[in-house]
């Protein structure tokens, strides 16, 4: 299976290491990822605030940008995620918007098509590579780890984009029940971590993600499991900031899927890899990594 | 003579009603039912609205009328599997599933069920008590007759041994009895929603959390706990009560985009109930409209605040949480009149789900050729003109299986006095 | 007072391709009782919110910050029994607050760094410098002036341009 592969911008901006456990797990499952030129930034929730017509066409460009390359989209980030299955299926569905669209990337010399689908990173190895491939790509499982999920609020919601209900969690848990380590229910897992006001009420931002900790820490698990890197940032760096303003300790290391996959098929993460999670995880992982 | 032969499927109070109408009237009925028993949900509550009386005291007799009536014969535990023909001369295959006991030796005196080794949930009681292997779904069942979950029975014999009336016969076989009929009336009913699709509430995952009808038989002296009103996950007299309002009814994330048209007056019926039983038990309904129409309604609404101290709080809550220790439930809510997002924790909480058509009603429908609407509810040939009579000549329906536009008991029974007189006319023509 | 409400502003929300929800919701709160920011602070309350605009409290919305404590998490739409779809109403006086000159610092700053870069937060050089180390492709802005041409054509030009 081929795809486009849309980074994003936060993920080259500040989370590399995301950035290359995917490229190295997923050629190996036999996925191979084509990266898109000259693509724009996906238009996530703060732009969509700005201007909606602006969103509809730089979204649109990038699935336009796919649709040239023949490929499906594959996203990291929610938000990405979100922003370009959102107008790709506004657009193929509604004609009168799509033209409107279209006269704007006329400017540019580009025409939507719907030709193509998008899709993120869970929906490839659940779906594409599937969890018994998985579990067989795994050297030696990682037991004895309890975590709690964190699919993230765009992988998930609306519903009625996201088609089938409690998409995301099932598959994410089934994907982290295959390397071994176990998921654990916790309190409003379907909570947003804060990411879309950080930088906007930074205040807000913090107290989100401060309840989003408390109830994983209820539930009393030794790591958070993420797929969005804005869940990450704000789960991760979030925690010392939570740490500095209301002076709590949580302890709760932040490790990507595709690290703990990455682990599990028996690959070592490098160094600097394993600083850029601001909680440590060398207490849980010790001798994996 | 089929012109004067008319069959009625689902025995409920509208079922029934039609039922005693034309058997007045010199037509003779077949009355077929699913379960062992007619009764149907009437048969399942503790008071009706808004008189308070004993449902059962009122259904009773007209169910021992059914019985007794020379021109009436209840087909029960017996489901309508081919219909053939047309108005004034329908062959229709009705299969009797056998319940392994003569209901014409069967005294009802229940030694066999004492006897018998085997308890599972009990669906007359929406599953909250148990009954045995052979059983009588309640006390006033009629026919008044055992009869054997074959599924569940591990064929130890006891309850044969142990009949006085040598009435357990393991050997029976299933029996297709093919009958002419010159009109058919459909009056199955409805079921309730089922609330685990609304995965933020909890229900399934809450012990305390239960759904009205599964209060009824709480509240009901024949129901499992002998009419106290108990907590099930210990016990306990519940204390601070709590119902929900529109689970699934007005919600179009799952096609119920219609109102019950019966919740709210049955659930401030409730709610009066357990304050007149348990003065020092707090009730609090949930709601987003109160939808208390027709005669004596907004008086009993109005009754329920000023007289019973009932609390209302409009709202419709987003999601439930348990306390593991205590397993009291904290419904967070926006109260709308305040503008304040809050919690608050009770110790039981009612939900008022969705009526919605029974699973089996399409497959009834595409037995009978009639047609349903969008929602599954058996469709009027004309809402205005003719009412209930379905798209089939010759077959006709009453009761909540034509829709929520019906709505309590005396609806229903208008509904089945509304079709029996239909079928006298449609068949005095033909 | 009654005078300085404005009776258009319900369906001058609805008229944008966000806000059509507006014209459904029955003001039964259970948007509110999910949001995760309305259990956090007073100030944001969704129901609130959309019964405002369907009063016509265009003056004590639009120039706000009462636009901005969404976390456009979607858990209201989700929970609506009407397909009043708040999340989506929200984005819809979002884009009329910011076409007022409402807008904060950080979304500003973000659709600058959009328009002047294709990208709404960029690498810095230290992240450049390990990506080259790593070998792993460019970080370019190869779109630019295709995104500048949209953006001029949509009018988001003018609202990043401007003070």
């Amino acid at each position: 299976m081929k795809y486009a592969f849309f980074l994003g911008c936060l993920i080259p901006a500040r989370e590399l290491s995301y950035e290359v456990s995917v490229r190295k797990v997923l050629p190996k499952l036999g996925i191979e990822l084509v990266d898109m030129e000259g693509a724009n930034c996906c238009a996530p929730f703060s732009i969509q605030s700005v201007d909606h017509a602006s969103w509809m066409a730089l979204a649109a460009r990038n699935l336009c940008l796919a649709e040239e390359m023949g490929l499906d989209v594959m996203t990291l980030c929610n938000d990405c995620y979100e922003s370009l299955l959102m107008v790709n299926t506004i657009l193929k569905r509604n004609p009168t918007l799509r033209n409107q669209v279209n006269q704007i990337l006329s400017e540019v010399g580009k025409e939507y098509k719907g030709k193509v689908d998008v899709k993120n990173l869970v929906d490839v190895l659940y779906g594409d590579v599937g969890v018994s491939k998985i579990k067989s790509a795994i050297k030696e499982p990682i037991d004895g780890l309890k975590v709690g999920t964190q699919p993230g609020c765009h992988m998930t919601k609306p519903k009625r984009i996201h088609f089938e209900v409690l998409r995301g969690f099932n598959d994410l848990d089934a994907l982290v029940q295959a390397t071994g380590v176990e998921s654990v229910p916790y309190e409003r897992k379907e909570m947003c971590c804060g990411g879309p006001l950080r930088d906007i009420n930074d205040d807000l931002a913090r107290q989100v993600s401060r309840q989003k900790l408390m109830a994983l820490k209820n539930a009393e698990v030794q790591a958070v499991v993420t797929v969005c890197p804005f869940c990450f940032l704000q789960l991760d760096l979030g925690q010392l900031e939570v740490k500095r303003h209301f002076n709590e300790e949580y302890n709760l290391p932040v490790i990507h899927f595709i690290e703990l996959l990455r682990i599990g098929m028996g690959m070592k993460l490098e160094d600097w890899e394993v600083k850029a999670h601001r909680i440590p995880i060398t207490g849980i992982l010790k001798e994996r990594i | 003579m089929a012109e004067k032969t008319v069959l009625i499927i689902g025995g409920g109070v509208s079922g029934i009603q039609a039922s005693l109408d034309l058997a007045s009237r010199g037509y003779k009925v077949y009355l077929v039912e699913k379960s062992p028993s007619i009764g149907g949900r009437m048969a399942q509550l503790d008071k009706t609205f808004p008189t308070l009386d004993c449902s059962m005291c009122i259904l009773a007799p007209k169910m021992i009328d059914c019985s007794h009536h020379a021109n009436v014969q209840l087909l029960t535990y017996s489901e309508v599997k081919r219909v053939k023909g047309s108005r004034g001369n329908f062959l229709v295959t009705v299969l009797r599933k056998p319940r392994f006991v003569d209901e014409t030796k069967c005294t009802g005196c229940g030694i066999c069920a004492d006897h018998c080794p085997v308890e599972v949930p009990n669906e007359f009681d929406e599953q909250l008590g148990m009954r045995k292997a052979i059983y009588m779904p309640f006390p006033q069942a009629v026919p008044r007759s055992m009869t054997v979950d074959k599924a569940n029975c591990i064929e130890c014999g006891l309850c044969q041994k142990m009949c006085q009336a040598g009435a357990v016969d393991l050997k029976q076989e299933p029996k297709e009895v093919e009958l002419n009929v010159g009109a058919v009336i459909v009056s199955i009913g409805f079921d309730l929603f089922d609330p685990t699709q609304i995965p933020t509430y909890g229900y399934g995952r809450y012990r305390n959390l239960i759904t009205s009808l599964e209060l009824e038989r709480l509240l009901c002296a024949s129901g499992p706990t002998g009419g106290h009103l108990i907590r099930p996950s210990d016990g306990k007299i519940p204390r601070k009560i709590a119902f929900i309002q529109c689970v699934g009814s007005r919600d179009r994330r799952f096609g119920t985009t219609y109102c019950s048209s019966i919740c709210c007056k049955y659930s401030v019926k409730d709610a009066v109930l357990i304050r007149e039983h348990e003065p020092n038990t707090m009730v609090t309904i949930f709601y987003i409209d109160l939808r208390a129409f027709g005669k004596g309604f907004q008086e009993f609404v109005n009754r329920a605040k000023s007289e019973y101290g009932v609390r209302f709080v409009r709202s419709s809550p987003g999601e439930i949480m348990e306390d593991p220790v205590t397993k009291n439930l904290a419904i967070w809510y926006e109260d709308t009149v305040a503008g304040r997002i809050e919690s608050t924790e009770f110790d039981l909480v009612v939900l008022c789900p969705a009526l919605v058509p029974r699973a089996d009603a399409r497959e009834l429908a595409k037995v009978l050729g009639a047609e349903v609407d969008s929602y599954g509810f058996f469709k009027a040939a004309d809402i205005l003109t003719n009412p209930v009579d379905t798209t089939v000549p010759g077959i006709f329906a009453c009761g909540y299986c034509l829709g929520p536009k019906t709505g309590d008991i005396p609806d229903s029974i208008m509904q089945g006095s509304a079709t029996a007189a239909r079928v006298a006319e449609v068949l005095e023509r033909v | 007072m009654l005078s300085e409400l404005d009776f258009d502003f319900m369906q001058k929300v609805a008229n944008t391709p966000r806000g059509k929800g507006i014209l459904l919701c029955i003001q039964c709160g259970r948007c509110s009782s999910g949001c995760p920011v309305a259990r956090l602070t007073s100030e944001h309350n969704p129901r609130r919110l959309m019964e405002m605009i369907i009063l016509g409290f265009k003056k004590d919305v639009l120039p706000t910050q009462l636009p901005w404590y969404c976390l456009s998490c979607f858990t209201c739409l989700d929970r609506c029994p009407q397909g009043g779809d708040v999340g989506e109403v929200m984005f819809a006086i979002r884009n009329l607050a910011v076409r007022q000159g409402n807008i904060p610092a950080g979304v500003a700053a973000q659709a600058k760094s959009l328009y002047e870069t294709t990208r709404v937060i960029n690498p810095i050089r230290t992240a450049l410098d390990k990506r080259e180390s790593l070998g792993l492709g460019r970080i370019t802005t190869d779109g630019l002036e295709e995104v500048q041409k949209i953006l001029k054509k949509t009018g988001m030009e003018k609202i990043v341009k401007s003070p």
